[in-house]
């Protein structure tokens, strides 16, 4: 025991060294937040009026000048003005524009700037993270962005509306766990502990599932394809429009008539010889998911069974005597083939 | 050497991780170790969506605090035992689904609910594939240790992680801990684990109190967060399964202190048929223990309290006087949800208010109701009362020393609010053996209470004309309210004599400034009855405004700078538009004002009744108006009377003026015990 102490001895030496090297890979949060600081810009334009903030944030994507930020009223002006970490103050011309991510790209007359490093792959839940941004337009003049901790909360896509309209964006995002929904803070940089760029903080939206404000970022892999598209002079795809509410009576569902803002999906019957009656739905039934996502409503049944594309399998869950079933109703069918000429039972 | 070879083995294997580059670093450390606390509870954590329909259907659910969206819950016992919130699954859903990590959902019947702290046990299918969860002990915690909430509102198949710090241990009166971990209703019924993954407690909005909350989800994005300790739920885990649904415990007591904190724990009234009564305390009893736990002011005994439910019995030990010493009592109080409906009963006297609110003086009788209980039983004005014991009620437990006699533990010589405690607590037909003293003769004489009166008595009580402390006059006065900065003085009518005085304020027609000549009316009555009269101007020469509200609340504070308000006999009386404002100021002095009289002022749509309870209930005098109002008048009274107030008639005084004497009476009796 004793004669094996050096041997070990050697090793810890040995493992001291890579230990130190490692050490140095992982740098400090202090470090990091000054870091991802530098490519954070401070962005001004219009707005101030009707309770528009006339500022927001951006990030540094090239050493000549590549800003990626939100697409904004800030952005409807004249003169667009980025404050760098260090002070100067470039007008910024705008490249263009994703619709679909929200996206804007600007450009600045620059040279050297200290662009953010983007990391390679997409962190997962509970990763620590910094943001740092413009929020509240605290950091006047030529002082730093602000910079706040928290982790990824949650990675998942967007169901978020602004106002009564639903945000164009249903892709994949980053829902932190701090508040960054804050003016100024949409087009600020989210880090990792390393000091990579994990994403950028998004526009003020809520959340159409539980209504709450979300504090959330876009993925750097969604805004580099943004960015991408914007500079490849295609940053403007066509909006897919809302898919329309689907007829359930096609399918052979009645569901009792839409009274309320938020009737119940409930089952009033079922027309004999349908995709419906074959596959076991039965009067009394609440539908309460299609295709695994859950509609709390007659209008949300219909709307997500518009948005299955013809041809796919429809498949429904129900309520029925406190027990959840089930139900396959097989290939969706186009709009205006009706899946049996039959009338409503009564 | 073993301790060497201990942290040689530490070293290596911290260094073996700093050379994967995984967990040297402190932030790689914490970020790890937050990973494996969520994935200690992760198979456990379910995301409740609500049933639409299930609920009361509409779109007002946000409003009314009901979850529009898919939030949490923590499976307790794979047989399909579920937490969640009551935001989550209101009570009344009959149904909610769970859907498991997996995708797969399963309807959930609510069990039982634990009212107070906001959560409710679903029932759903067998979930074979929950992990066990482990509660974090209670007294282990410490605010500033890691806090991580879970959820899966966001998506079922990966949970949600919010890190955290706990702010405190003992929130809502002990119904809660604290963290500022970022909980939204999507975590709502979702755990708070500490930093090694057990269950601190199910994250749910509790309301908080100071931030005059309605409920507790405003403050989803303010870096406050709750949490229902787990252990806490374990306990009545049994009865929630079972099918019951535990409410909040009332004791059924009122606490003489007016400082709900720092106050002594001196009981001032026990409630007819509460679990109180019925366990034997008695006013004057001094808490000193619940449960145990020392009790040394009223916080003490609120805090032991509070967390328990109705159904619970509990300890209370508490110090009694008996015939010159103290004694200590045990009593086993079983807490009930509600409180039987009160009823006011009186003795029928009218004692002289303190100078102050700490007097301690025995109160004396200053006028007895003709023909109420306490003119029955012979007993005259001028008396001061000696005790007052309660008659036909539980008696202490049998195994107390010296078992009680029928009117033993008397309360010796109350003073006025003592002797208004123990009234309250007390309803018609039950007796009392009441001690009075004039000078060195005590007699003791039973006395059966009565119901309160509803119309104002014809002989007013006497004015006082003791000497006193507060500021005094030989003759009645009339003076201006407040100071240079005050736009419309209000004038006040001072009866002459010294000490505390009742209160009417009058609206009449708005007209703008006071005017001296209003006074005149109401100077003979005032003297009569010894009431101050003020009498407000109206800053809009044509209505009542909302502006005048603020002015009458800061005459009353003036008035009390000249002579002392009689705190419990203030009252505001109008006629017409006067009237409709006396409602509203009524409103807004809340319990302050303990009466109100309207001539030709129907109850105004938006007033709320509330129903009568010690301290706050009110008299009300309606009267005036043509055959329609008098129509609307008799719903108003009924509805009043019903919340358990006292319902009289006003009638115009045959000058067409404001009947002044009815109503300085009136105002002189709102104290009757």
């Amino acid at each position: 025991m004793i004669a094996k102490m050096p041997l070990c001895a050697a090793a810890i030496v040995a493992l001291l060294a890579v230990r130190i090297g490692s050490a140095a890979d992982a740098p400090s949060p202090q470090l990091v937040a000054a870091t991802a600081a530098r490519s954070v810009v401070k962005i001004y334009g219009a707005g101030g009026v009707r309770g528009l903030e006339a500022y927001q944030s951006g990030i540094i994507l090239s050493p000549d000048g590549r800003i990626a930020t939100v697409m904004s009223t800030v952005l409807d002006s004249e003169g667009i003005d980025c404050v760098l970490d260090d002070g100067r103050r470039f007008e910024a011309t705008l490249v263009g524009v994703d619709l679909r991510r929200e996206l804007a790209v600007l450009s600045i007359d620059a040279t050297d700037l200290p662009a953010a490093v983007p990391a390679e792959e997409r962190a997962a839940a509970g990763t620590r993270v910094l943001a740092v941004s413009n929020l509240f337009g605290v950091a006047v003049g030529d002082e730093r962005a602000s910079v706040q901790r928290g982790v990824i909360a949650t990675v998942v896509p967007l169901e978020a509306r602004r106002g009564a309209a639903d945000a164009p964006y249903t892709g994949t995002v980053y829902v932190l766990d701090f508040t960054t929904n804050n003016p100024g803070s949409p087009g600020g940089a989210v880090v990792d502990s390393r000091g990579r760029l994990l994403g950028m903080i998004g526009k003020e939206l809520r959340s159409s599932a539980g209504g709450i404000w979300l504090n959330y970022a876009l993925p750097m892999d969604e805004v580099l394809a943004g960015c991408e598209a914007i500079a490849a002079g295609g940053g403007s795809p066509p909006l897919v429009a809302a898919a329309p509410p689907f007829d359930l009576g096609l399918l052979g569902i009645v569901l009792v008539p839409d009274l309320l803002d938020r009737t119940p999906p409930f089952v009033e019957a079922v027309l004999p010889g349908s995709a419906a009656t074959r596959a076991g739905l039965a009067s009394d039934d609440l539908l309460i998911a299609v295709g695994g996502r859950a509609v709390g409503s007659r209008t949300a049944a219909e709307r997500a069974v518009g948005a299955i594309p013809a041809g796919d399998p429809v498949q429904l869950s129900v309520i029925r005597d406190g027990t959840v079933v089930d139900c396959d109703l097989g290939p969706r069918p186009a709009a205006a083939e009706r899946s049996t000429p039959q009338e409503a039972a009564p | 050497m073993s301790r060497l070879r201990g942290v040689l083995t530490f070293i290596v294997v911290a260094m073996l991780e700093g050379a994967r580059g995984v967990a040297a670093e402190p932030t790689h450390a914490e970020e790890a170790a937050f990973r494996a606390a969520v994935s200690q509870v992760a198979a456990a954590v379910v995301r409740i969506e609500p049933v639409a329909g299930a609920a009361v259907a509409g779109a007002a659910g946000e409003e009314a605090g009901v979850a529009s969206g898919p939030s949490t819950g923590l499976v307790i016992d794979p047989a399909g035992l579920v937490f969640a919130t009551s935001f989550a699954v209101p009570d009344t859903a009959r149904e909610a689904v769970v859907v498991l990590p997996d995708g797969r959902r399963v309807a959930a019947k609510p069990l039982g609910r634990d009212e107070p702290r906001g959560i409710v046990l679903l029932k759903t299918e067998a979930i074979p594939t929950a992990c066990a969860v482990e509660p974090a002990p209670r007294r282990s915690l410490l605010p500033g240790q890691w806090t991580i909430a879970v959820g899966r509102g966001w998506s079922a198949a990966e949970p949600s992680v919010a890190v955290g710090i706990l702010s405190a241990v003992d929130r809502g009166w002990g119904l809660a801990v604290q963290t500022d971990a970022a909980v939204s209703p999507m975590n709502y019924g979702g755990p708070l684990v500490d930093i090694a993954g057990r269950v601190i407690g199910i994250v749910a909005p509790l309301p908080a109190e100071p931030a005059q909350m309605m409920r507790g989800t405003e403050l989803y994005d303010a870096g406050i967060g709750f949490a229902v300790p787990l252990e806490d739920l374990l306990a009545v885990l049994p009865r929630l399964a079972a099918g019951e649904s535990l409410a909040g415990g009332i004791l059924g007591i009122g606490y003489r202190s007016r400082d709900a904190i720092n106050g002594d724990p001196v009981i001032a009234s026990v409630r007819q048929g509460s679990p109180a009564a019925r366990a034997g305390l008695r006013p004057g009893d001094r808490i000193v223990a619940v449960d145990g736990r020392p009790v040394r002011r009223v916080a003490d005994a609120r805090h032991a309290v509070a967390p328990r439910h109705a159904g619970d019995t509990i300890d209370v030990e508490v110090d009694r006087r008996r015939g010159g010493e103290t004694i200590r009592i045990a009593a086993r109080p079983s807490l009930t949800a509600t409180l039987p409906p009160w009823r006011r009963a009186i003795l029928g006297v009218v004692v002289a208010a303190g100078d102050d609110q700490e007097d301690d003086a025995p109160a004396r009788i200053d006028w007895v109701l003709p023909g109420g209980p306490a003119d029955r039983a012979g007993i005259a004005a001028g008396a001061s009362v000696a005790s007052i014991a309660l008659l036909g009620e539980a008696q202490p437990l049998a195994a107390q020393p010296g078992a009680a006699q029928p009117g033993d533990d008397a309360v010796e010589a109350p003073s006025a609010a003592a002797l208004a405690g123990v009234v309250a607590g007390l309803e018609p037909g039950q007796s009392v053996r009441l001690g009075v003293r004039r000078g060195d003769q005590v007699t003791t004489t039973d006395i059966v209470l009565d119901e309160m009166i509803q119309q104002v008595p014809d002989e007013p009580p006497p004015p006082r004309a003791v000497a006193g402390p507060g500021g005094g006059a030989d003759a009645v006065r009339v003076s201006r309210l407040g100071g240079a900065d005050v736009a419309l003085p209000p004038l006040v009518v001072i009866p002459p004599g010294r000490g505390p005085v009742p209160v009417l304020i009058w609206f009449g027609l708005p007209h703008g400034a006071a005017d001296e000549a209003e006074a005149a009316p109401w100077k003979a009555a005032a003297a009569a009855a010894g009431v101050a009269v003020i009498l407000p101007g109206s800053r809009e020469r044509r209505e009542w405004s909302a502006d005048d509200i603020g002015g009458v609340a800061r005459a009353i504070e003036s008035l009390n700078a000249l002579r002392p308000v009689d705190t419990t006999r203030v009252a505001v009386a109008g006629r017409g538009p006067g009237g409709a404002f006396a409602w509203l100021l009524a409103e807004r002095l809340g319990t302050g004002c303990r009466g109100v009289a309207v001539l030709d002022a129907p109850l105004p749509a938006r007033f709320t009744i509330t129903d009568a309870e010690p301290g706050t209930a009110k008299w009300m005098l309606l009267g005036g108006g043509d055959d329609a109002a008098a129509r609307r008048r008799a719903t108003d009274s009924d509805r009043l009377a019903r919340a358990g107030h006292a319902v009289g008639t006003l009638t115009e005084s045959a000058d067409g003026g404001p009947p002044t004497a009815l109503l300085c009476r009136w105002a002189a009796a709102l104290g009757l015990l």
